[in-house]
């Protein structure tokens, strides 16, 4: 039997999370020639842009309206103004998204105003600028994310005529993620919107001349065409659910919310979805994909079964993560997210009573949270961002690393834990892992025996 | 007409801008430490980072609580590579974690709260640092009186840093904030249990992969004591004596000096400024540093042996990197640090820039480059890719951020920052300084980016211009 274990310290000691600015960031660079200005101090720009350096080995630029003691007084309605014109006039973007932080939102910057005064002075300057609410003591960073999402759905799409695509909303992923998403709708033959898309302009190539705007991300047009889909599909119930219900309020497009597609169910929950949404059949590489997934889980079961797990990060992504590794035998002893949801203890409860786990379910905790626990009761496997890199070192346990960032190790943001690929992926990480720390007798080899 | 083309509708960044040459009588008359232009894609960070990510973290056995929301700590956490002989300070950040109920009704409760249980959680810390944030700043929380009761409270100095990114114009101001505070609150607070005549505090170093082991055991060698270490690999308790110290050795002038003129005024602790990258810097700071306690002799010694050591590897490392041109965009100090330790391995220096650097910082670069060589001040991410693209310099040295701008140009690359690999100061440092900058140029790659790299597939140029 599962409890959920709240969190009663006040001090929060190696947070699992960041804050909300650096999603709504994230979500802009999945729209080609689109540009991010944070209208705060210069360090609510920087902070996140290293951030995502470090975990994309990518060039990521954001803008700031750079806000010190003066216009902190006096306001930062002049700077945002002349702000938005320098990125315009410089950049010549196709859209601009306006994140506010904890300073302009707590000297009471009224943004949206900012930018309808902007567009009034300048009417000869025609591209959507978005202003999206991401103070750092709201939520998390998939808040910035998830708001980004609703205002893009609140202020862009028209409804013109059927257009027979597939919104697709995959939430905070990774490049890997998303591509792995493109190639299932592609070899179901589905048109799909991504929204946003950065799998290209967050992983990009190296090309000659550098192009003014990195190659990729979903083009405005495209957007706009998404209040004409068949239906929108939300990967992620926390980033992007609500966008999905937007859709569905405004342009009468049907909505599906679904679980994160890691591991075998959720994956076919995902695909049996979109061939009920279009109407195609599962096409016969798909279903040779699961066949290798299926393969993959009874290959290793020998292995992973009875092993104990604890499970951090995004929301979304450990609801995903537990699925798998129950699927693969395991044992998901803790599991536990920043996140102050009120639907994602319940959910998790409810995966508990399917398969009759027994787990400690930890919402809006931190990594010493699990730390503590992992120090009383051991656990043989960590699944998490890199920042808890300090908890595997300590304890000697193994850390398969998923979610953002990864910023010690390279290429994570290539690589995909969704869909039937993905799940090899981790089946494969995952077990490995296990064999290199206990050591063990498999098909009559010896490995490091302890 | 703006020296970039890139500029030509942001006209006042030409004052940032400066090509030395002649008709300047000398005098480098560059805008810096001024507020960055709104919209503008800078490099620069906070104050709070100044203040938290330099001086205050590298603090080994102080717990580092953020006083605010929680992106200030978990951006600040363990991204600098400012080790220590224990890592507690690398491992663990703490945030009072502030929410929305806690800026409308105010966060002081939360932060003493938070003080006393980070406290109980490692009783092992020697001192508590808060660092404020813009949010904490704004509802007005009084943090420096927190720290009071909770230094009553804890047995443990507990030191508020009034940090807060929006103050000033770069990190630069969190630099002096962290200086001023560590000396008001720590500084002079014990006394040691032994006195050296020989001792010496080295200011302005902050052990980046570990810096310090390159030329601490030289100070050392000659005879001298280092009381403690500004704030790279220190100590609570060294900081609290560190007054007793015969010497200031300030190695980054711009972030340590106020906290020796400081020490002058109020303990007439005299200081000298050196450099300690390069091997005739090195060498120099050793000979300054023993000149002022008569120990010549014996800095003679340790020189000409340490030198003996690493002059093979130089010498072949000079002959691969001579005639290359490099352009340096730093922090501060090391854009005029580096273009004489680039000229012993025989490269030249055609360009250099701070994110945050002083007029006396511009000054010094100046008087170390040469004619023709460009001087920006805070330059911004199309400002550098213009630079790259026009100056062509064989050799871009940077940060982390910067790093792929560099490499999605084809442009080789040194992170000078958190450094590639392993410490750059001292002599053994320019080995491996060296080294890392012969690895980047000579890397295959270069040739492959140069004869295979295609241009954007589908023309989505066209698209948006």
């Amino acid at each position: 039997m599962s409890t959920v274990v709240k969190q009663e310290r006040a001090v929060s000691i190696n947070p699992l999370r960041a804050c909300a600015p650096i999603g709504a960031m994230l979500a802009t660079f999945g729209i080609h020639g689109a540009l991010t200005i944070n209208h705060g101090s210069q360090g609510c720009a920087t902070y996140p842009r290293h951030q995502m350096a470090r975990h994309f080995r990518e060039p990521v630029e954001v803008a700031t309206s750079s806000l010190t003691e003066s216009t902190t007084i006096y306001g930062g309605r002049e700077n945002l103004l002349a702000a938005i014109k320098n990125v315009y006039e410089r950049f010549n973007p196709t859209m601009i998204t306006v994140c506010s932080t904890c300073l302009s939102e707590t000297i009471g910057d009224d943004i949206p105003a900012f930018i309808d005064e902007f567009k009034g002075l300048n009417p000869e300057i025609d591209i959507p600028i978005l202003a999206v609410k991401s103070p750092s003591y709201v939520g998390t960073h998939i808040t910035g994310f998830d708001n980004f999402l609703k205002e893009l759905a609140l202020a862009l799409p028209r409804k013109t005529r059927p257009n027979k695509r597939v919104n697709i909303i995959p939430g905070w992923v990774n490049p890997g993620d998303i591509r792995e998403i493109k190639e299932i709708l592609s070899e179901m033959q589905i048109d799909g919107l991504v929204l946003t898309d950065y799998s290209d302009t967050l992983d990009g190539g190296l090309y000659s001349p550098r192009p003014h705007f990195p190659k990729g991300g979903i083009s405005l047009d495209e957007i706009k065409d998404s209040a004409n889909a068949l239906g929108t599909i939300a990967l992620q119930k926390h980033v992007g659910g609500e966008a999905a219900r937007v859709y569905k309020r405004r342009y009468g497009v049907p909505a599906h919310v679904l679980p994160m597609p890691i591991g075998m169910a959720n994956t076919d929950r995902f695909i049996k979805t979109l061939s009920e949404i279009t109407g195609k059949p599962v096409s016969a590489e798909l279903q040779s994909a699961r066949a290798r997934m299926l393969d993959a889980i009874v290959d290793t079961h020998m292995i992973t079964t009875g092993a104990k797990v604890a499970i951090y990060g995004d929301p979304d992504l450990v609801e995903g993560l537990v699925r798998l590794v129950v699927e693969m035998g395991m044992e998901p002893k803790y599991v536990a997210t920043a996140t102050d949801s009120k639907t994602w203890p319940t959910d998790l409860m409810a995966l508990s009573e399917e398969f009759n786990l027994d787990m400690e379910i930890m919402p809006k905790t931190d990594l010493y949270a699990i730390h503590k626990k992992m120090k009383a009761h051991p656990v043989d496997l960590l699944i998490g961002h890199s920042k808890g890199k300090y908890i595997a070192d300590e304890e000697k346990v193994p850390l398969i690393r998923a979610g953002f960032p990864v910023e010690d190790r390279y290429g994570y943001h290539r690589r995909s834990v969704v869909g039937y690929k993905g799940g090899v992926y981790l089946v494969d990480k995952i077990t490995n892992a296990l064999l290199a720390k206990k050591g063990a007798l498999v098909s009559n080899t010896l490995l490091e025996f302890k | 007409m703006a020296v970039l083309k890139c500029d030509a509708t942001i006209p006042e960044r030409d004052k940032h801008i400066l090509i030395k040459g002649e008709g300047q009588d000398g005098k480098c008359s560059i805008a810096c430490n001024s507020a960055t232009t709104p919209g503008d894609m800078t490099e620069r960070g906070c104050t709070y980072a100044g203040c938290r990510g330099v001086v205050g973290g590298p603090v080994q056995d102080a717990i580092q609580l953020t006083h605010g929301p929680i992106g200030c700590a978990f951006f600040s956490w363990g991204y600098r590579p400012h080790i220590a002989d224990s890592d507690f300070h690398m491992k663990y950040t703490f945030v009072s974690d502030m929410d929305e109920s806690n800026v409308v009704f105010g966060g002081e409760k939360k932060l003493l709260q938070s003080i006393i249980e980070a406290n109980e959680a490692f009783p092992e810390a020697k001192g508590v640092f808060i660092y404020n944030t813009c949010t904490t700043a704004l509802i007005g929380d009084d943090g420096k009186d927190v720290a009071k009761i909770a230094t009553e409270k804890i047995g443990k100095p507990v030191v508020f840093f009034p940090c807060e990114g929006f103050r000033g114009v770069s990190q630069s101001a969190g630099h002096h904030v962290g200086n001023e505070t560590i000396f008001k609150n720590l500084v002079g607070t014990a006394e040691p249990e032994e006195d050296s005549a020989y001792s010496i505090n080295i200011l302005g170093d902050y052990n980046i992969k570990g810096d310090l082991r390159t030329f601490e055991p030289l100070f050392e060698a000659i005879g001298l004591n280092i009381v403690a270490r500004f704030t790279g690999n220190v100590k609570v308790d060294e900081l609290k004596v560190m007054h007793r110290a015969k010497l200031n050795v300030i190695h980054c002038a711009r972030s340590a000096t106020y906290v020796a003129d400081m020490m002058e005024t109020k303990y007439g602790t005299p200081s000298i400024n050196v450099t300690l990258w390069g091997i005739e810097n090195m060498s120099k700071a050793l000979r300054d540093t023993a000149a002022f306690f008569g120990l010549e002799h014996e800095a003679e010694k340790v020189i000409k042996r340490e030198v003996a050591k690493v002059m093979p590897k130089i010498e072949y490392y000079r002959k691969r990197l001579a005639g290359k041109k490099v352009f340096i965009y730093q922090g501060g100090p090391r854009a005029w640090h580096w273009p004489e330790l680039l000229a012993e391995l025989g490269m030249e220096t055609i360009g250099a820039a701070t994110t945050f650097g002083h007029a006396d910082d511009y000054q010094k670069i100046y008087e170390k480059v040469n004619d023709g060589a460009f001087i920006i001040d805070n330059p911004n991410v199309p400002e550098l890719e213009e630079i790259l693209l026009t100056l062509k310099p064989d050799l871009f040295i940077s940060g982390n951020k910067e790093k792929y701008v560099a490499y999605k140009l084809g442009v080789p690359f040194v992170n000078g920052h958190t450094y590639e690999t392993g410490p750059y100061a001292g002599f053994s440092g320019m080995v491996n300084f060296a080294r890392d900058m012969d690895k980047a140029l000579s890397a295959p790659v270069w040739k492959l980016v140069k004869d295979m790299a295609q241009p954007v597939p589908g023309g989505l140029e066209e698209e948006v211009a």
